[in-house]
């Protein structure tokens, strides 16, 4: 690696256009920043157009997903006009499929993630700040968790819960239950390095109580790889939840996922990419807005990049 | 009783969740694990197994994987020609006058590994073993009609009052006398498989116990023996050598190597990639490119399994107890595009209940009922009221590559009979069958039926008759008992076959279960083999294989 | 430190209470009679069953019978299956063999991971970072037996048919380390997704901290700001997350084994937990549990190698 490629932090950034002359606060100035971020834009539009699909696929879609449409005689066939993105196995539009699959998805996705991200980094935060017994006690329960197998936990909701509630709620149960250990870890660590930080020790020093501290000091110094790890987590549990259909805990036919239609063409993927690529990009183009939008807020909240 | 998960037929990578649970587990090995780089034996011929479920005990053996291992090593009183006709192996003679108690007859010259002749008190010690149900032998069930079995298994709660089979009787080394609770014509087609090999003297601890260390060595009377002992769950690979004292003569190969595969797509591609000999089953997305590449030496063939859609006719919801519906639901099933394309040709639609591989099947014995027809399919539908039956459930396990016919099946009937469908998948096959059991179970469900020996009677009383061992249907007809008990009384095979088909037409008409395709076995084998053939039990004739 | 570690291994204990209580509940709760998975489709024999109940507890309540599980194990039986087999004799060479596999992904992932996230970290928003972030979406959005699969007909039966190279083993584990470079790096991909991006942000964000700048500015090498400072600082949550992958990868590994018919404790697990085989699952869960509670233990301890000021408390 060559010396100057390292990324040109110093100080010696110029300095942001200044607007109007009253005072700006973090998020204002932020606010400022993202609008003109392409980056922001571009993820963002994705996102809108994500959730707009989930919301209303029926405007989205051309051949429609009824049983109707499929014709086991049309399997496996390639991209034509009717089928903007081809059929799959069992002869159905690959392209309206990836539409009203979209809705299960993202809701699983997001919703498992950003549980997980919250019991995990709430239990991070207070076990790597207080340490000690707190710590002690939360560590352990996580490593408790943590070598349950994803299919035990799985059969245990089955049988909890039963097949016949099974639906989005057990599946965003199943996923988190065994997820929220790993963010335990990653935050605990971010907390503890955090900690020791120079500010910190002289926010405690300046008489700041434990909860200022942690909310206003360390938490945002330490939530970034939370973050990270969250967002890739997204992508794992829309693509996790097809094994659970097949455990019968996920949801069923004829409800549509991602995640599903990827498992179902697995098997075929040499003779027929396309039913498995297609849902496969928009899983990716999910985590890609979320990952652009991710990094767009953090630079425009980062005082340091200003 | 052989109904069949499909485990050991549709590929494991069927599933994420479950690819491997159903073929049985990985062994391991330190090294043991034969490629072309290091082979359990030199040279050896390599054949592609599932892990076997059980140690190597022909009574304890019903799947295809150790079924397949047991028949290099052992050898039994008849085998099956080409038209799946039994003859005689170690049997001299299979005689009777009344088709009631059968006299058997060995043929001098068959010896154990361990040098021993094979005799008749072997077979009797064999049977008694297996039929006696404090052993929990798997392959149990096929004694249950030699006299004497009931004193052996009395059923819940109760004490059995014998050890052995009082129906079997040695009367000198070679010959023994078998008697059944009732006429059979058919007996000596259910004695080449795999629960009626003998056991020799060496395999029994004390009288009826079997050494703990047999089923990982065993002795057999067949053309192979085993090179080093075989640990299950640990190696990966059950190595057999030839035995030059075979009464047959020498088999033409020196050696056997059973590698154990847990995914058939892997296997394939070791096939493909010279590091196995023989697959005598493809995954159905390799079936294009094995037919491509390997050409002569792709095999294909009729095999003994039916897979059906089944109804609980007298517990379940109404859809499963209409005739019509039934009816309209098999009328509606796209058999020929779902074999071709869902199963890439490796299944043929079915039109009987009795496989093609017995004599007794007619083509085209189901007729309209089996014929696709959507505009009738509707029609019959709607004038039995299957419109206000609510939604259909198609139960299916989710452990053996079942989704995609299921899925297939239910778009058949959403398009052509506008009905909802709810395909159920279940984690094994064993709660499907537990809640028919219980009568908790009230939807349609996936079955499949593999025979236990090669007559038409294996289709139809297990199935359908009355208190029949897998009748998970509930159906139940005076007549067809009748008429199955006549074709049993037949004085030959041959002759019970009209009763027999005549059974069959009442089940046809009543349609319990609908029968959608037969299987077929699809194999390949590398160019450093030939001559290989497949029996209707999908067991390699490594007999008569050679090297190339 | 000393007294750190021992009352570290001390807490171990009642994580394996509970973790084998855990498991040992999950599994009794499952539904499915182990007995009648073990006749499979067949009904099972009464006489038989009845004795097997006897010899396995299996009438008794949970707590009997995990008290008997906790004595065997206390005097170091693991037990044996419904089948007969001594469970000691399924994990002969099971453990080794996927924790070669588990090892061979783990050197993968922080290669690869590390090397790209760091590589993206320093052309962040240039051409190599998109097409670092592209490679990562697609390792976690293509599902392992897909992309597994391909890589061993293209590279153990593809290679090998058109230019005689026999260097990927196509399955088993007969070619030594050679068997676990494929399967290895396949069970790795989506963790190396993972790292790759945790490596990046975790850098920049050092890259950014003021100690960083400071040393810049006062004129030191930047590879020495990197490397000394940068890196170093990087690498906590870097290590926290191989930490805990580890076991991940053990436990998780069931469909690369398969792909690869690699005889592993993935497929065994798998299996025990569909055959309802109660000893066989803790056993492996209480192995997994174990190397856990180790690697969290070691990662623990190198933070205050990385970063000086964290004391071990």
């Amino acid at each position: 690696m060559s010396n100057d490629t390292l990324p040109s932090t110093a100080p010696v950034q110029p300095a942001k256009p200044v607007k109007e002359s009253k005072p700006a606060s973090l998020w204002s100035d932020a606010w400022y920043d993202l609008r003109r971020n392409p980056v922001f834009i571009i993820g963002g539009a994705m996102l809108v157009l994500l959730i707009a699909i989930s919301a209303f696929p029926g405007l989205f879609d051309t051949v429609g997903v009824d049983a109707k449409t499929c014709s086991l005689a049309q399997a496996r066939k390639g991209i034509t006009s009717e089928h903007w993105f081809g059929t799959d196995n069992l002869g159905c539009d690959v392209y309206s499929r990836v539409i009203w699959g979209a809705r299960v998805s993202i809701i699983v996705g997001f919703v498992s993630a950003i549980v997980t991200a919250i019991i995990g980094g709430a239990l991070g935060l207070l076990g790597g700040f207080y340490g000690r017994w707190v710590d002690v006690l939360l560590s352990r329960i996580a490593e408790i968790f943590f070598a349950v197998p994803s299919i035990l936990g799985a059969l245990l909701i089955l049988a909890v819960i039963g097949r016949d509630n099974a639906g989005i709620g057990t599946v965003v149960l199943a996923l988190s239950l065994l997820a929220w250990p790993m963010i335990l870890r990653i935050m605990r660590a971010a907390v503890i390095t955090a900690k020791a930080q120079d500010y910190v020790v002289a926010a405690r020093a300046l008489g700041a109580g434990p909860g200022r501290i942690m909310i206003r000091h360390i938490l945002p110094n330490a939530v970034a790889p939370v973050i990270v790890v969250s967002t890739i987590n997204l992508g794992a549990f829309i693509a996790a939840e097809a094994a659970l259909s097949f455990l019968g805990v996920g949801i069923q036919s004829p409800q549509i996922s991602w995640g599903l239609m990827i498992a179902d063409a697995r098997n075929r993927f040499l003779e027929a990419p396309l039913p498995l690529l297609f849902p496969a990009l928009f899983l990716s183009l999910t985590i890609l807005s979320v990952v652009m939008l991710g990094d767009a807020v953090r630079d425009a909240l980062d005082p340091k990049l200003r | 009783m052989r109904v069949t998960k499909g485990a050991q037929i549709v590929a494991g990578t069927a599933l994420l969740a479950l690819a491997v649970a159903a073929c049985g587990g990985g062994g391991s090995s330190s090294g043991t694990g034969s490629s072309s780089s290091a082979a359990g034996n030199a040279g050896a011929v390599r054949v592609e197994i599932a892990e076997p479920q059980h140690d190597l005990i022909p009574g304890n053996t019903t799947e295809t994987s150790g079924a397949e291992v047991l028949n290099a090593l052992f050898v039994g009183l008849v085998d099956y020609d080409a038209d799946k006709k039994p003859y005689n192996r170690v049997a001299e003679s299979i005689e009777s006058t009344d088709s009631t108690t059968w006299t058997i007859k060995l043929k001098d010259g068959y010896k154990w590994h361990n040098g021993e002749p094979v005799t008749a008190q072997n077979f009797v010690d064999s049977w008694n073993f297996t039929a006696n149900g404090a052993n929990a032998q798997e392959g149990n069930y096929f004694f249950g009609s030699i006299k004497g079995y009931d004193d052996l298994n009395p059923g819940e709660g109760k004490t059995p009052t014998a050890t052995t089979l009082s129906g079997l009787k040695v009367v000198d080394d070679k010959t023994f006398t078998v008697e059944l609770k009732n006429p059979f014509s058919g007996f000596p087609t259910m004695l080449g498989y795999t629960a009626f090999y003998p056991l020799p003297k060496a395999a029994f601890e004390s009288e009826g116990k079997l050494k703990a260390d047999f089923g990982g060595n065993p002795i057999g009377n067949g053309p192979f023996k085993i090179s080093k002992p075989w640990k299950r769950g640990t190696d990966q690979t059950i190595s057999l050598v030839r035995d030059d004292n075979f009464k047959e003569g020498k088999a033409k190969v020196d050696a056997v190597d059973f590698k154990i595969y847990t995914d058939l797509s892997t296997a394939f591609n070791d096939l493909r990639a010279g590091n196995l000999d023989i697959m005598d089953q493809l995954p159905p997305e390799g079936i294009a490119t094995a037919k491509n590449e390997f050409g002569d030496r792709y095999i294909e063939q009729p095999s003994s399994g039916i897979g059906y859609i089944g109804f609980p006719t007298k517990n379940g919801a109404d859809y499963a107890k209409n005739a019509d519906v039934r009816k309209a639901i098999s009328m509606a099933i796209d058999r020929k595009t779902i074999t071709e394309t869902v199963f890439s040709g490796t299944r043929v639609p079915a039109d009987d209940f009795i496989s093609p591989v017995v004599s007794g099947y007619r083509q085209g014995a189901c007729g309209e009922a089996c014929t696709y027809d959507p505009a009738k399919a509707k029609a019959l539908f709607d004038q039995a009221g299957g419109a206000k039956m609510g939604t259909i459930e198609i139960g299916y396990n989710a452990d053996g590559g079942h989704k995609e016919w299921i899925e297939a099946v239910a778009n058949n009937l959403r398009t052509n009979l506008g009905v909802e469908v709810t395909p159920k998948p279940v984690e094994k096959f064993a709660a499907i069958l537990e809640d028919l059991g219980n009568k908790k179970w009230s939807g349609a469900f996936r079955m499949a039926w593999i025979m236990d020996y090669p007559s038409p009677e294996n289709y139809l009383r297990p199935q359908f008759g009355s208190g029949g061992s897998s009748n998970y249907s509930g159906f139940a007809s005076k007549e067809f008992d009748d008429l199955v008990t006549q074709g049993d009384a037949a004085k030959t095979l041959d002759e019970g076959i009209k009763f027999y088909q005549q059974a069959d037409d009442l089940v046809l008409k009543e349609m319990p279960y609908i029968p959608v395709y037969f299987y077929q076995t699809n194999g390949a084998y590398s160019q450093h083999v030939k001559n290989v053939k497949i029996d209707p039990f999908e067991r390699i004739d490594l007999f008569n294989v050679e090297k190339a | 430190m000393g007294r750190y570690v021992i009352r570290r291994l001390l807490q171990a204990i009642p994580v394996l209470l509970g973790t084998t209580f855990l498991i040992f509940a999950i599994v009794y709760a499952l539904p499915g009679d182990p007995l009648q998975a073990l006749a499979g489709e067949k009904r099972v024999d009464p006489v038989f069953a009845a004795a097997l109940r006897e010899q396995f507890h299996l009438n008794d309540p949970l707590i009997v019978r995990y008290g008997y599980y906790v004595r065997d194990i206390l005097s170091g039986n693991f037990g044996t299956t419904f089948r007969g087999l001594p469970v000691s004799t399924i994990f002969e060479g099971k453990f080794q063999v996927t924790f070669q596999l588990a090892i061979t992904a783990l050197i993968f992932e922080a290669i690869i991971g590390i090397g790209l996230g760091l590589w993206a970290a320093l052309r962040r928003g240039k051409w190599e970072d998109k097409g670092i972030l592209a490679v990562t979406l697609l390792m976690v959005s293509i599902p392992t037996l897909v992309s597994g699969f391909v890589l061993q007909l293209v590279l153990g039966v593809q290679l090998k048919r058109n230019t005689g190279i026999d260097f990927f083993p196509v399955a088993g584990i007969q070619d030594g380390l050679r068997s676990y470079l494929l399967p290895g790096f396949v069970l790795a991909m989506l963790s190396i997704a993972y790292l790759t991006r945790l490596t990046r942000t975790s850098l920049m964000e050092t890259l950014r901290a003021d100690y960083v700048r400071t040393a810049i500015a006062k004129g030191m090498p930047r590879r020495r700001v990197l490397g000394r400072h940068a890196l170093r600082n990087s690498l906590i949550p870097l290590v926290t997350y191989l930490g805990a992958d580890l076991g991940t990868l053990m436990g998780g590994a069931v469909i690369t084994e398969t792909i690869f018919n690699l005889p592993g404790i993935g497929q065994q697990l798998f299996q025990s937990v569909y055959l309802r085989e109660n000893s066989v699952v803790v056993g492996i869960v209480t192995v997994l549990v174990l190397i856990y509670i180790v690697a969290n233990l070691v990662v623990d301890l190198l933070y205050a190698v990385l970063d000086p000021r964290i004391r071990y408390e």
